[in-house]
């Protein structure tokens, strides 16, 4: 099969230069209005990495997913942008963060919004994210072939728990610095490992700067990374184990619905 | 299909374990025609891309209404009473006021395991693709039990937690520093 090429017309030189420009990043043309069409708009985007040419219907249903997980994705697009934002206006110092802050509310434009955008996207992803997991589990979608994913989820989870806490410290005023406190104390409860780790994530005995710069360069760089790799294993792994779970997965005839 | 051509056009290569199986007229993808699909666009990709919207304009709303908390700086020599964890793990906050150990170390590492071991004791092919399945009934009672355990835990850390974390009521609450 091959994608219809355009029948040669009285295009002037410039007009064909847009076309071949435009057919070089689109290798499809225009809105697809076929079958065809619609394969090839999958097939021949960034989309078919993520989403297969056909889906089953059942997938579509609103009242099955609820779009969790899109919605927590989504968040994580959004946090990623006003996270990447704020890092202007930011400075991860004991002295100058909280300074920032007021910044933000006062000096910057629109910097109320970003910084509240940032907060409500954050404490709504953790949120969603656990709803999502709620969804997966109520309808048995860990279940074969999809073991591996719901580990993939956990991480993504735990991923999702480390990147709201190491947030929760930059803004440096007493609810940050109180609550990282307390959040930290109880890692330190851990036999054995407990003090170590605290003390690795405090970089002193107590929240102070040593925390301050570990805690922002976890939460702008190592945990949005490590984030985004299991994102991609996670929406890869979707495809690889046939789709969103449907009742034709069972052993036992499709339970009617 | 009548019109199928069955000639074989490439002979099947012994060294290849796949190979062109026939050549058919049409003007679209054959496959899985009579499964219950639909093309991924528009009907995916556009339902996608109402969520984002969704989602962008709940979150402008929510900036516009509500302001993120701002305290005072940080002042490490005057701790709040009580302080409060993140309120994600005001669950395991209260759970520690009992016992250290339970709520910082045991209970963490149980819910980690258990949840990756889940898919790995639970694998009967049963209930998939359905909301609370009959056949699921102990499993997801179980994981109910646990969800609504937890929402509680952190209700009360949130609301019923005073100073020395003490037991108040939410509305006879005050924070004392």
């Amino acid at each position: 099969m091959q994608a219809p090429t355009p029948t040669p017309d009285k295009r002037t030189a410039v007009g064909m230069f847009f076309e071949s420009v435009y057919r070089s990043i689109f290798r499809y043309g225009r809105l697809p209005r076929d079958g065809e069409g619609a394969s090839y708009a999958v097939f021949n985007s960034l989309f078919l990495h993520i989403h297969p040419v056909k889906v089953a219907k059942h997938s579509l249903r609103f009242t099955y997913t609820f779009g969790l997980g899109v919605i927590a994705t989504c968040l994580f697009v959004f946090l990623t942008f006003t996270g990447v934002w704020l890092m202007f206006y930011y400075f991860p110092s004991a002295t100058e963060a909280y300074g920032r802050m007021l910044d933000l509310r006062s000096a910057v434009d629109f910097g109320f919004v970003l910084r509240n955008v940032h907060k409500w996207a954050a404490e709504a992803m953790v949120f969603f994210v656990v709803l999502h997991m709620a969804r997966v589990f109520f309808t048995g979608a860990y279940k074969p072939p999809r073991e591996f994913n719901w580990i993939i989820g956990i991480i993504l989870l735990l991923l999702t728990l480390g990147l709201s806490f190491t947030g929760y410290l930059l803004p440096w005023d007493q609810l940050a610095f109180w609550a990282i406190t307390v959040g930290t104390s109880i890692a330190g409860y851990a036999p054995v490992v407990g003090e170590p780790l605290r003390r690795f994530l405090l970089g002193s005995d107590s929240v102070g700067q040593e925390a301050l710069i570990r805690f922002y360069v976890l939460h702008v760089v190592i945990l949005p990374g490590l984030l985004s790799i299991f994102l991609a294993v996670h929406f890869w792994r979707i495809r690889k184990d046939g789709g969103l779970s449907h009742p034709a997965d069972n052993d036992t005839p499709a339970i009617k619905e | 299909m009548k019109d199928v051509d069955t000639t074989q056009v490439y002979p099947r290569d012994p060294r290849k374990t796949y190979g062109l199986m026939e050549l058919v007229k049409g003007t679209r993808p054959t496959v899985g025609l009579d499964e219950d699909t639909v093309y991924a666009w528009p009907h995916l990709l556009v339902r996608e891309l109402v969520i984002f919207l969704v989602v962008a304009a709940c979150l402008l709303g929510a900036a516009f209404l509500i302001d993120a908390p701002l305290e005072e700086i940080a002042n490490p020599n005057s701790p709040p009473n009580p302080a409060k964890a993140p309120w994600y793990f005001l669950g395991l906050q209260e759970l520690v006021s009992y016992s250290a150990f339970v709520g910082g170390v045991l209970v963490p590492t149980v819910i980690v395991l258990g949840l990756m071991l889940v898919p790995y004791i639970d694998r009967k092919r049963v209930g998939i693709g359905v909301w609370f399945a009959r056949e699921r009934w102990l499993a997801n009672g179980l994981f109910l039990t646990f969800l609504v355990v937890m929402v509680i835990l952190i209700i009360i850390g949130m609301y019923f937690r005073g100073p020395n974390w003490g037991f108040v009521l939410p509305w006879e609450a005050t924070t004392g520093h």
